[in-house]
Order: structure tokens, then sequence, then C-alpha cells
């Protein structure tokens, strides 16, 4: 029962920590955006975490440059287990205008798993709303899968 | 013999301990963010949202930093919330008190910086940088609000003390007793400053808008609870949210008490007797205390968090050893002038 119930919780209360990987600050507005009175996801038990440790899903803004890559990747690694890596914009995914650039490391798939992608430049703020929703499900099948 | 001990274990497991703590706090919790959203124009969260958050870190992985001290890391939650419990034993529901003549409102004061002790040490043994920050901070707003809070408490033990001829009076189920017999301190002239001042102490006490520049999660990643994540952390969270009971059930006991006589009146004017009249009080007691408890949430913390923002560090020191103080010494001194 004890079980059911965490995994249930899982659902229902997903913290973001969001990491400008060179971004250009459209998608970190957008982000923000999504939590303003319009769009409200805290209505779905979305906050905004501080600090990686308290976080469920890692949003990834950004193309993923030289001098933040190291970074990104510890930021993830200090996020306890259940937990989802979300791109936001065509960024992390391609490189968007920046692609071919020497500054630039992505795609951020090249280094870790990511679960979902949001494309767009920037995506609208229902789209993100969508695909944290999608995330927050494949992190309930996480903690399902584990122990 | 036996049955004593059973009894005192129900009281620290179940009713004005840890289930009762645990269940009220969070969604004392879980209301006021509901409200806070409703004045921002948003739909906000579920009420029930802070359970989902407590059971959800228990089933996150503890991360235990490399440069932490393990048992400490681990065990400093567990102390701050053991705290609060049994601090939470010592405040009475009215005519109803655990360990009515055990502890007064001094024991009161100690036990109330257990849990901002527990956080301090906690987050100085995970070596974080924003832990050093964050409990610095933390020790200044604890420090901030010690003095207005004695004041405000010796205003109310002079004021009872004076009207019962016993000099100071720092008992609380005395002082409950008191106001039960001839209504609340708060409709008193000499008492309002002293009311005013302990709603603003609330805020601090508990570490919400505009007063916590210790746990500011957009500048030090709130502070001292940056390195912990899992089940720790969400033991400091309920502690959090105890503590928003703790405060506002202190409030209760302190200036409306009387309203517990009320009760009893009505209870009695029904022509109940023996032990369904006593089982119908304790239930009126908690349920009125509970919505006195969200009444003052409301107020003391939901509308302030809505309206302000965060203060610095050295003016919320300011602020409380200036206005609240001041407000929390007119009282002590319109009582001590048997106002």
């Amino acid at each position: 029962m004890f079980k059911k119930l965490i995994e249930e919780s899982t659902g229902k209360s997903p913290w973001l920590f969001h990491i400008n990987a060179g971004s250009c600050n459209g998608c970190d507005i957008e982000l923000v955006s999504v939590l303003t009175p319009r769009y409200d996801a805290e209505r779905l038990g979305f906050k905004l975490a501080g600090s990686p440790r308290h976080a469920d899903i890692v949003v990834v803004t950004g193309p993923i440059t030289a001098q933040s890559l190291p970074r990104v990747l510890r930021s993830i690694e200090q996020v306890p287990e259940p937990r989802c890596i979300v791109t936001m914009g065509s960024c992390p995914q391609s490189g968007n205008v920046f692609r071919g650039s020497y500054s630039i490391c992505g795609p951020l798939s090249k280094y870790v798993h990511v679960d979902v992608d949001v494309a767009g430049c920037t995506p609208k703020p229902e789209a993100v709303i969508d695909g944290l929703a999608l995330a927050t499900k494949i992190l309930q099948e996480k903690r399902r899968a584990m122990k | 013999m036996i049955i004593d001990a059973l009894k005192y274990l129900a009281y620290v497991l179940v009713f004005p301990g840890f289930l009762f703590c645990f269940l009220t706090g969070l969604l004392l919790c879980g209301i006021d963010r509901k409200l806070v959203a409703r004045m921002q124009k948003r739909v906000g969260p579920p009420i029930l949202q802070p359970f989902y958050d407590f059971f959800k870190l228990c089933g996150k992985e503890t991360i235990v930093p490399a440069a932490a001290n393990r048992t400490v890391f681990l065990i400093a939650p567990l102390v701050g919330l053991a705290g609060l419990v049994v601090l939470q034993l010592f405040i009475p529901v009215f005519s109803f008190s655990a360990f009515s003549n055990v502890a007064d409102v001094i024991v009161i004061l100690y036990l109330l910086l257990i849990p901002a002790l527990s956080i301090i040490i906690g987050g100085a043994s995970t070596g974080s940088p924003y832990a050093g920050v964050g409990l610095s901070r933390e020790m200044v707003t604890v420090l901030s609000c010690e003095l207005p809070l004695v004041l405000v408490l010796l205003a109310v033990g002079k004021k009872v003390g004076a009207a019962t001829g016993t000099g100071l009076c720092f008992s609380l189920t005395e002082i409950v007793r008191y106001q039960m017999a001839n209504g609340s301190l708060l409709w008193r002239l000499s008492m309002i400053p002293a009311a005013v001042a302990f709603l603003l102490v609330i805020p601090g006490e508990t570490g919400s808008h505009p007063f916590d520049a210790a746990e500011a999660e957009t500048e030090i990643c709130e502070g001292m609870l940056a390195e912990y994540s899992g089940a720790p952390l969400g033991v400091y969270k309920l502690s959090h949210a105890v503590k928003l009971l703790t405060m506002t059930s202190l409030f209760v006991m302190l200036f409306l008490g009387g309203i517990g006589g009320r009760l009893e009146a009505l209870v009695y004017a029904l022509g109940l007797t023996g032990g369904a009249a006593g089982a119908l009080v304790m239930l009126l007691s908690v349920l009125v205390l509970f919505l006195l408890c969200v009444l003052l949430t409301a107020v003391a913390i939901s509308l302030v968090h809505a309206v302000t923002a965060r203060l610095k560090i050295e003016q919320i020191f300011k602020y409380y050893w200036t206005v609240v103080a001041a407000l929390a010494l007119l009282s002590l001194a319109l009582a001590w002038y048997g106002l």
C-alpha cells in the first residue's frame, strides 16, 4: 500500500530544475511563463526547485556550449533517482541556428538519455506543459520499475 | 500503571502528538498554498499537494554528499521533527492538555529553538557553501524573532499573573484556564499590540515570506536544504508544515483561549452530562482549534506571502527589533500598569 501511495504521489508532485546550457534566454522566459497565473503549472503540482538534489525533472535549454557541458552533466548526476530529462527548444536537440559552431557540443542525447524533447524556437507554453506532463508519466513508470 | 503508559503513548503517537501534527500540519500547508494561488488569480495546487510532495520525497533516492558527516546529516531532520512534536504535546487544546503541570511557557520557548537548531546543524554538516550562507541567515532570523516573542510571552504572563494575583504567570494551562473563565485576552485593550506582534512573529518563525531570506531558493538554492534529497528533505518539509500548526495553535491558546469556555457552556446548555459531554467538548475543541489555525494561517502567512517581496536579512533584523519589539513592549508596559 505504501509503495502504491509513493507511486501515485510521484505522478502528482514533479519538481523542476532548470539548466541553462548557453540558451538565448528565450526558452528560459517561456519556462517561467508556464508557472505564471495564465498557465499555472502549479495546479499539476509542478514547482521550480532551487537545487538539483530536490528535482525530479531536469529541463535543459540552450545548445550545450563547450563551457557548459561538464557542468550540465554534473548537475544532472546530482539529481536523485527516479529522474527525467526534458530538453526544451530546438537548440539541445539539433543545435538550431548555432549548428556547426566550434563552441557547440550538442545534441544533449549524445551524452545522457533524454526522455522528452519539446521542439520549437521557442516552444509555446502549451507544448511545454504537454511535454512536462509526458515526463511526469515517464517518471511514474520509472518509480514503478524501482526495487 | 500500564494503562497510564498506554495513554501517554497514545498522546505522543496519535492525538496531540505525531499523527495529529502530520495530518493537520500538512493540511494547513496545502490550504496556505491554495490561498496564495487564489490571491494571485491562479487555480493553485490541490489542497492535498503537501501530502503528495512528502510521499514522493519518501520514494526518492537519498544522496549523502561526500563531504558530509553521515550520521549528523541523517539524524538532524528527525531531531527537529521530534522537538516540534514534543512542543505540540505541551500546547493545550483549550481545557485538554496532555501533560498539564510539567512544562510552561519557558519550556515552549526553548523547544521552539530545536527545529531551527536541527536545520542549522544539518545544513552545516553538509559542508555546502550555500548552506553556510543559509545558516548564518537562519541564525539571525531566529535571533530577530526571539526578542519580540519573549516580550509577548512576558506581557501575557504579567496580564494573567496580575489578574490571578500570582505576579507573573508562566503556565500555559493556567493562562488558558483564566481565559476560559474570564474571556479571551485578545479583546483586552492592553493585549492587542502583543497579539499583533505575535501575528508578525509567525511568518518569521516559520520562515515564510517576506522573512525567508534563509531559504531563498532563487539566490542560495534553499540555503541549508541545498544538499538534502529524498526522505530527509521530506522530513524537513514536514517540520516546516508542523511549525505552522504549532505557531498558530500557540496564538489561539495565548489570545483566544476564551473560546474554549464558550464551547463548554454551549455543550452543557444542550443538557448533556458525563462522558458524552466530555467527548463532544473535545471534538468541538479540536475542530474549532483547526478552523482558527486555518484562519490565522490565512491572515498571518498567506496574505503576507501574497502581497510582499523578500526582505534582506538586515532589514528583517531591524524590523523585528524595532517595530515588532516596540509593539510587544507597549503591551508589557500597559499590562504592568494594570490596564
